[in-house]
């Protein structure tokens, strides 16, 4: 318990006991701690414009009272409110209605903390040289291009998070990390139009980061790219999503396949196990534990232990991803999945390294709006910001366009993966080549 | 239940220790600081498979200070009303200005406003067991009416949240919120095809007036007829077209492709595609809208906003011309203008910006049925799942749920998939007909802006747009 800070140690004690004092009612009692500290400080106009000082507290009760379920939360760690806490839950679990899937988890469980995932990373930052290179990142932007005449300004912000997780069943995990990211939005202006965009750059560990220099000069490269968007007619082409997109696409596919989508049939991939999904050289892995990964973590929100599993296996779907409630009404192995860790994309296939080569002519999104990805019918269409490609060269930039398919068709029309992987957030996919994409323009 | 809040009584917290926190929050070289105290109380219960699974429960208190030095602002919170941890949080908001002589600040007034709703919890208001009966029973309805129901989703949430300001030129504040909603969802199955209906409604309003027959099969009726148009429906075609959109939750347009752009920060920074276009033209003239967060027991309204200012009826566009801004404080003040109570939060954990409240357009002088009638080739849009705008380059999308398509002045086949994608400042000049049929939405709307999420209304009536883009399938 060594890496448990005084804080934690301390409510872990009282929780241990609140836990044997509901053994003898037969009720089981599970709770989800986390507590979070850090900054956030904005430069606009090169100068400092706020400092924000975080310091979060969370704590979750989920009752279990013959098989009747209540939860209930607080932001105060006192005693007092803890008890309070839990009776509410007790409360509620008198008036929910029986499921038999319902329970602590009691396999694979989680039964000491971790002691290094190699994603805490704590720094103790002076505010001044924080101050300094977040400014930096900004000025850097105005910098590299006349054309920058704008910004919504540079930020940077660091946390550090613990979590812990102790339940009746004897299960206690508890693990720290760390996050520090920096990030610059800018606006480009020419006679005809105005256009922001941004860059960011996020890591457990700050050393990782990329220099305010980089973050800024890319954020500016950005934005005036857009600048002198044009109108394109209405077609139907291949498409380049950049990563960033790509990894939302990859991301409503997993949406997918969780176990409430299955359970509850809120999905287009109902009976898919063992289905061919993506093409033959694509699979899809799970790896929870990747060294300074965003998405690393030891156990879910139940407890259950995180694994390296094969989601998509040469393009067939090997499993659904489950926590242990829809695991049990689904009358499957639960797969750890009351949280989705690491994702990672794969090809038997090269990665190009110029993707806009390989396409030849088509169209590159670089920004989706809007809420029309439809995970239950599959229906895909929403609006988009992008570049026309001609002979893999960029032509213009494009706005007022729309991108419409079904996510089926579109998974299986993937024709290649990039080698430009964004290792930023918990997906990591380099841009997807999708063939046959419906695009609305003005003509 | 009193009206006023007393923290002094929830926290042991005095006027004189309010007093002291202010003073040290605000030293000479400080212009202005603010004390948000907040404690709230929420509760959700969830019907799904025919069973109530689940219900939570939530409590969550905290105090937010923050001093502002011209255009630059220290915040820190605290989610313990402890005096010692208060004091903490003071220094490190003020820690953004240069050190300066602490001068004694003195709370002296409570302002007076109208209370646009009721002060009671709505939690306590109605026992658990006909919260949780009433969901069964709307269960129940849906599957007697129809065999090819997949599933049914049936939530209802409320919440209670007390708020206090006081701030460096004297003002004390404070407002007891209710809020509660309603939400259905249901899948229908007909061969291989599934396809969803939502609905739902709410307001700063009490349980009795949503958990009762007529409301609850009201939304429970208007889900299975979602769910079986959308079963009908057809691919959508892409490109230009006229687009009639029907009055109440479509005005999510209004908040996309123009509210946000009329926000005060904005516009201040000069980043939306609206800054420094006051006085002009930006809409047809049949256009005129509003940012009314007055109106009573709305998801949207506030008796006060976060800051303590008493909320408005703000002109935003009249008759096309574009009139003012949405602002708060900070931003008010830097524009040398007034705020318009506009300033609000979603928590004591988060810094206060110029937000919506209830934003819509006034009725204009067509029938729906004469402005449908006017287009040979078109849509007839009725729903939308939401949206979103970048208000730098003005585009802004949103995404039906529910929408037709109409031939020869006639309402036909249902379509499916349909994106909307256009620019503010050119959309609302080519509205060429609004109909006199004004409609807010339910109440079940949700903005978010920088990561904050606050409670919203949009509201319009039916309106023809002579062109847009729209997305889809088929080619």
């Amino acid at each position: 318990m060594n890496n448990l800070s005084d804080r934690s140690r301390d409510v872990k004690l009282r929780i241990d006991k609140y836990i044997n004092d509901f053994k003898s009612k037969n009720i089981d009692l599970q709770f989800n701690v986390s507590i979070s500290d850090g900054f956030t400080v904005n430069c606009r106009s090169k100068e400092l414009e706020n400092i924000e000082y975080h310091n979060d507290v969370a704590l979750g009760v989920t009752v279990y009272n013959n098989q009747k379920k209540g939860t209930a939360s607080t932001n105060n760690l006192s005693d007092t409110s803890i008890i309070t806490t839990i009776n509410k839950a007790i409360d509620i679990s008198k008036n929910t209605q029986e499921d038999q899937c319902h329970g602590i988890a009691n396999e694979n469980c989680i039964q000491e903390a971790s002691e290094d995932l190699g994603i805490y990373y704590p720094v103790n930052m002076n505010i001044d040289e924080v101050i300094d290179m977040t400014r930096e990142c900004e000025i850097s932007a105005f910098d590299s291009d006349k054309r920058i005449v704008n910004s919504e300004g540079s930020s940077f912000s660091t946390s550090n998070n613990e979590n812990m997780i102790i339940n009746s069943n004897g299960t206690f995990g508890h693990y720290r990390s760390s996050d520090h990211s920096l990030s610059c939005i800018v606006i480009a202006q020419d006679k005809s139009s105005m256009e922001r965009d941004y860059w960011y750059t996020s890591a457990r560990d700050f050393q990782k980061l990329e220099s305010p220099d980089t973050v800024g000069k890319k954020a500016a490269k950005r934005a005036t790219s857009r600048l002198g968007a044009k109108a394109i007619s209405t077609r139907s082409c291949p498409v380049i999503f950049s990563p960033e997109m790509s990894t939302s696409i990859i991301g409503n596919f997993l949406t997918a396949i969780s176990g409430p989508a299955i359970y509850k049939k809120a999905s287009f991939l109902l009976d898919s196990i063992g289905k061919s999904i993506f093409p033959d050289y694509i699979s899809l892995k799970e790896e929870p534990l990747i060294k300074g990964g965003s998405g690393s973590r030891p156990f879910d929100s139940d407890g259950v232990i995180t694994k390296n599993k094969i989601i998509i296996n040469d393009g067939i779907l090997e499993t659904y991803l489950l926590d242990t409630y829809s695991s049990r009404k689904l009358n499957q192995k639960c797969t750890g999945n009351g949280v989705l860790t690491n994702i990672v994309i794969e090809s038997k296939n090269e990665y190009p390294q110029d993707i806009l080569k390989t396409m030849g002519n088509g169209i590159l999104i670089s920004e989706m709006m809007g809420s029309g990805a439809n995970t239950l019918t599959g229906d895909y269409s929403r609006g988009a910001f992008g570049y026309l490609i001609e002979n893999g060269k960029i032509i213009a930039p494009v706005t007022e366009i729309t991108v419409a398919s079904n996510l089926k068709d579109m998974l299986k029309n993937i024709i290649c993966i990039g080698d430009d992987f964004d290792h930023r957030g918990n997906i990591r996919t380099g841009s997807i080549l999708i063939d046959n994409i419906s695009i609305g323009g003005k003509s | 239940m009193k009206d006023q809040v007393s923290f002094s009584e929830l926290y042991d917290l005095t006027d004189s220790e309010l007093e002291n926190l202010i003073s040290m929050a605000c030293p000479k070289s400080v212009d202005f600081a603010d004390i948000y105290l907040e404690y709230s109380q929420s509760e959700s219960w969830s019907l799904e498979d025919g069973i109530v699974k689940s219900g939570s429960s939530n409590i969550d208190g905290g105090v937010g200070i923050r001093s502002i030095v011209g255009e630059r602002t220290g915040f820190a919170y605290s989610n313990s009303f402890d005096y010692e941890d208060l004091s903490k949080a003071a220094a490190m908001a003020k820690s953004i200005a240069k050190q300066g002589t602490e001068e004694k600040k003195k709370i002296q007034s409570i302002i007076g406003y109208k209370k646009l709703y009721e002060s009671e919890s709505p939690i306590d208001s109605m026992s658990e067991s006909i919260k949780v009966s009433f969901l069964k029973k709307i269960d129940k309805y849906v599957r007697s009416k129809d065999n090819r129901v997949e599933q049914v989703i049936v939530n209802i949430a409320a919440s209670h949240t007390s708020m206090m300001v006081v701030n460096s030129d004297g003002l004390k504040a404070s407002d007891l919120r209710p809020l509660v909603r309603f939400n259905i969802m249901v899948i229908l199955k007909k061969g291989e095809r599934r396809e969803r209906g939502n609905s739902g409604g709410g307001g700063r309003i009490s349980y009795k007036e949503i958990l009762n027959d007529d409301f609850g099969i009201k939304h429970a009726d208007e889900a299975l007829r979602q769910a079986n148009v959308n079963l009908d429906a057809v691919e959508a075609k892409a490109g230009m077209m006229t687009v009639v959109l029907g009055p109440g939750w479509p005005g999510v347009l209004l908040h996309e492709a123009i509210g946000h752009g009329l926000e005060g920060d904005f516009n201040r920074k000069k980043t939306s595609a609206f800054s420094g276009l006051i006085g002009e033209q930006v809409a047809s003239s049949q256009c005129t809208i509003v940012d009314d967060g007055t109106i009573e027991k709305r998801r949207g309204s506030l008796s006060i906003d976060d800051e303590g200012c008493i909320t408005e009826n703000t002109m935003l566009i009249e008759k096309g011309i574009l009139k003012g801004y949405m602002q708060d404080k900070l931003n008010a003040k830097l524009m040398k203008t007034n705020p318009t109570g506009n300033g609000r939060r979603e928590s004591y954990a988060h810094l206060p910006m110029p937000r919506m409240t209830n934003t819509f357009m006034l009725p204009g002088e067509y029938d729906q049925s004469e402005i449908i009638s006017s287009v040979d080739k078109g849509i007839f849009a009725v729903n939308f799942s939401g949206g979103q705008v970048d208000i730098t380059n003005g585009q802004f999308v949103f995404s039906a749920s529910e929408a037709y398509i109409i031939e020869k002045g006639k309402v036909t086949t249902p379509i499916k998939g349909m994106t909307l994608i256009g620019n503010g400042p050119e959309i609302l000049k080519k509205v060429s007909m609004v109909g006199n049929d004004l409609k807010l939405d339910d109440g079940v709307g949700t903005c978010g802006k920088d990561g904050q999420s606050v409670p919203v209304g949009v509201g319009q009536p039916s309106l023809k747009i002579d062109e847009i883009t729209v997305g889809g399938t088929e080619i």
